[in-house]
């Protein structure tokens, strides 16, 4: 995949060969698997997940509501560069935009399995509820997927115009045709780029912050039968997880994909600016958290302390204190500590991944507890793991993700051809 | 088993000649022209068609042959009251009479279930404020047993798959032994004047009905289960496909007929499956002039189906009683299920 380029070095792909197939190899024995687990789920029907019309909300949910989150968290990273012009963050604007497409393309999945009647998938554009947060979620994130796309557009366009002018063949043709072929790469032109970015950003911040995930967050907090939900801090926690989330995710892919596919170094600099974030993210996260859980307690209403009560001593605790505050909180919190840790690629990507992964305990945390207890007394108690085919499907779209992420970081320009911060 | 047995005889049942049985069937039978006596009509026709009817269900006569005999004899004895009331052999299936036959007799053609129609119609014609009704249920706790007997009069009615059962019997203790009581508090669906499930449906698939009844389309649910999210009374059921047939032959082959709509044989894939369920206070039944299943079979007497929007109906009286109280009034959906003290 060499460039006939002297102007540009222009190499996507992995470095090593080797690990190439084997990362490809194990995102095929994960589809494999969750296409089973697929098949399964379409042919047993929702009678395959260990759901319940007491617990009628699942992983499905949960992995639905944390890569909204995840998308949500990169594309606020991505505007501190092209909206807020922040020094040397223009290196992960397009790492940070494309992982907030592919994030969306998979909550969407996971909505899409969720429903009871996949086939009528289409039926909230059909039919609308003004009253239904889910109605206007739906819309929002239409919209957010195409905010998200332009914006990407007119991040890579010169660089896309510069590679369709270099390249011949399959590929030229491909990168003229994502440039919808603007082909300028005058200093005019790209200035037409970067004021449009910094439009669509300054469109997107709210609609991503209060619709698309403020509203996920809705979308449960209007819930009054559910009094754990029921709280008006409840959306302004969704939205900091989804920065905390956010911005890990960008930091993992930075650091891999510019050792992985670049052979590059990594920016330091760079690296301890968004390990500062995450510090300054994980302690508001864990505060508004304990508000929360205070104001709970202090309510001394029934239901939500005894809620509160099933999240910290339940049978599922282990999943609040090891993965949420452990792999969430504090374990990443240790590594960011020191500057020089901060400032080092491997220590940060395990932090970042303890961030990414403990996060899915929060959503489930979210999800699984409010629905534990009874609505009313004298109704049967829940309880919910989720089911082979669950976990199965789950990891499945997944993999679709990690899969659509590599083709697109091993074709598209995802980092500046011009290196580090646009000219 | 014992030597007498003449072949008829099962073990363990006495034997009882049959023409002891049949001999007292005649006896309690009343002679048919002292009854006849009674009435305006002719006594002599009245017999020679009860006889004939006899032949045709012994299959001796033909439906058509006995309609054409009697046809004009009828339309003259009976006049008015006979041209106008349809003529139920036509479409009652196993008793079909010829379309030919149909035509010429001098009275209506029609079903039994036409005639039930047409009465409802011309009561509600002269009754205008019955759409204006709304549907309210009002359930005496003091009169409830807790036999659960709702719950399966529910069951059956609904033909429900298992997992979702649209009433409920919530039973609470209170008090420590020996002072202890027990409440019996059934849970329907409680048809909210404020609907939660309402709010939160994405498409529009459950809303309020005129008549106080909260709808759900089957045909337009996508199965999000965001209403059982929001009902603050668990009264949503999601329908997972189970059924019982392993338990029962042939136990999905009766369906009802939910919200009105006849959606035939339960099959996978198909609504409801993959839906949202709940009581709808047996609307076909209502429809029907009936009361909820759970209504009729209560032993108690304690459940009581009326119009609350009619200040005489006993309902709207029992529901201003001071006895009454809704469940979780403080959520603000205002059922239209009351329960008395």
């Amino acid at each position: 995949m060499a460039t006939n380029s002297s102007l540009f070095e222009f190499d996507p792909g992995f470095e090593n060969g080797r690990l190439r197939l084997a990362w490809y190899a194990f995102i095929g024995a994960l589809l494999v698997g969750g296409g089973y687990a697929m098949w399964l789920r379409i042919t047993q029907g929702m009678a395959s997940t260990n759901l319940t019309s007491i617990v009628p909300w699942g992983a499905w949910v949960a992995f639905y509501i944390y890569f909204v989150g995840l998308s949500a968290g990169a594309f606020l990273v991505s505007t501190m560069a092209n909206v807020f012009e922040m020094e040397g963050m223009h290196r992960i604007d397009r790492d940070a935009l494309f992982a907030a497409i592919i994030s969306m393309a998979v909550a969407l999945l996971f909505v899409w399995v969720d429903l009871g009647r996949m086939d009528r998938m289409y039926f909230p554009f059909v039919w609308r509820q003004l009253t239904s947060a889910l109605s206007w979620e739906v819309h929002a994130y239409v919209a957010y997927i195409a905010i998200l796309v332009t914006e990407l557009y007119f991040s890579m366009r010169i660089d896309l115009a510069r590679l369709a002018d270099r390249l011949d063949g399959f590929r030229g043709s491909l990168y003229k045709l994502l440039a919808l072929g603007r082909l300028d790469t005058s200093e005019a032109s790209q200035a037409f780029d970067q004021r449009w970015l910094k439009r669509a950003g300054i469109l997107g911040i709210p609609l991503a912050i209060f619709m698309v995930h403020g509203g996920t967050g809705v979308l449960f907090a209007v819930s009054k039968a559910r009094p754990y939900w029921n709280s008006g801090l409840f959306p302004v926690i969704f939205i900091i997880s989804a920065l905390l989330s956010g911005t890990a995710l960008v930091m993992v892919l930075y650091v891999l994909r510019t050792r992985l596919f670049d052979g590059n170094s990594v920016d330091r600099d760079l690296l301890d600016r968004l390990a500062q974030l995450l510090i300054g993210f994980i302690v508001i996260d864990a505060a508004l958290t304990a508000i929360e859980a205070l104001i709970a307690f202090a309510s001394l209403h029934p239901h939500e302390v005894e809620t509160w009560q099933v999240v910290l001593f339940g049978e599922m605790s282990w999943s609040f204190w090891w993965f949420m505050v452990g792999f969430s909180w504090v374990f990443p919190l240790v590594l960011l500590t020191k500057r020089s840790w901060r400032r080092s690629p491997w220590v940060m990507v395990p932090a970042g991944l303890s961030v990414v992964i403990g996060i899915i305990a929060v959503r489930f945390n979210i999800v699984v507890p409010a629905q534990i207890l009874p609505v009313m007394e004298g109704l049967p108690h829940g309880s919910y793991f989720p089911s082979l085919v669950e976990w199965g499907t789950s990891i499945g779209i997944v993999a679709v993700g990690l899969l659509l992420y590599t083709l697109g970081a091993e074709t598209l320009p995802l980092t500046p051809l011009s290196g580090g911060d646009h000219e | 088993m014992s030597s007498t047995d003449d072949g008829e005889t099962l073990p363990g049942v006495p034997n009882v000649g049959t023409d002891d049985l049949d001999a007292m069937v005649d006896q309690e039978q009343v002679d048919p022209r002292d009854e006849l006596a009674d009435v305006d009509a002719d006594t002599d026709l009245g017999i020679a068609m009860a006889e004939d009817a006899k032949r045709v269900s012994r299959g001796e006569l033909s439906g058509e042959d006995y309609w054409s005999k009697y046809d004009e004899a009828a339309n003259t004895e009976f006049g008015e009251a006979y041209r106008k009331t349809p003529n139920p052999s036509v479409q009652s299936g196993d008793q079909t009479i010829d379309a030919d036959v149909a035509e010429d007799l001098s009275c209506t053609v029609g079903s039994m279930e036409s005639v039930a129609v047409e009465l409802a119609e011309a009561e509600s014609a002269t009754d205008d404020t019955s759409s204006d009704k709304t549907w309210g249920m009002v359930i005496d706790l003091q009169k409830c047993v807790g036999c659960d007997s709702c719950t399966v009069a529910c069951k059956a009615e609904n033909r429900t798959p298992p997992g979702v059962s649209y009433n409920v019997v919530m039973e609470e203790e209170h008090g420590e032994f020996p002072n202890v009581t027990r409440t019996n508090v059934p849970r329907p669906c409680m048809q909210c004047e404020n609907p939660p499930c309402v709010q939160v449906c994405p498409v529009s698939a459950t809303y309020k009905l005129d008549n106080g009844v909260v709808n759900i389309d089957y045909d337009r649910c996508i199965g999000c289960r965001y209403c059982i999210i929001a009902c603050p009374y668990g009264a949503r059921y999601f329908d997972f496909g189970e059924n019982y047939d392993d338990e029962v032959e042939e136990a999905g082959e009766v369906t009802s007929p939910e919200y009105g709509v006849d959606r035939g044989k339960r099959e996978d894939g198909k609504s409801p499956v993959g839906n949202v369920r709940k009581c709808s206070f047996c609307t076909h039944r209502l429809e029907r002039g009936e009361e909820p299943a759970c209504v009729e079979t209560c032993v108690g007497d304690a459940r009581n189906m009326g119009d609350l929007d009619d200040s005489d109906s006993e309902v709207s009286k029992m529901a201003d009683s001071s006895r009454a109280f809704q469940l979780k009034e403080s959520e603000g959906t205002d059922p239209n299920v009351y329960y008395l003290k």
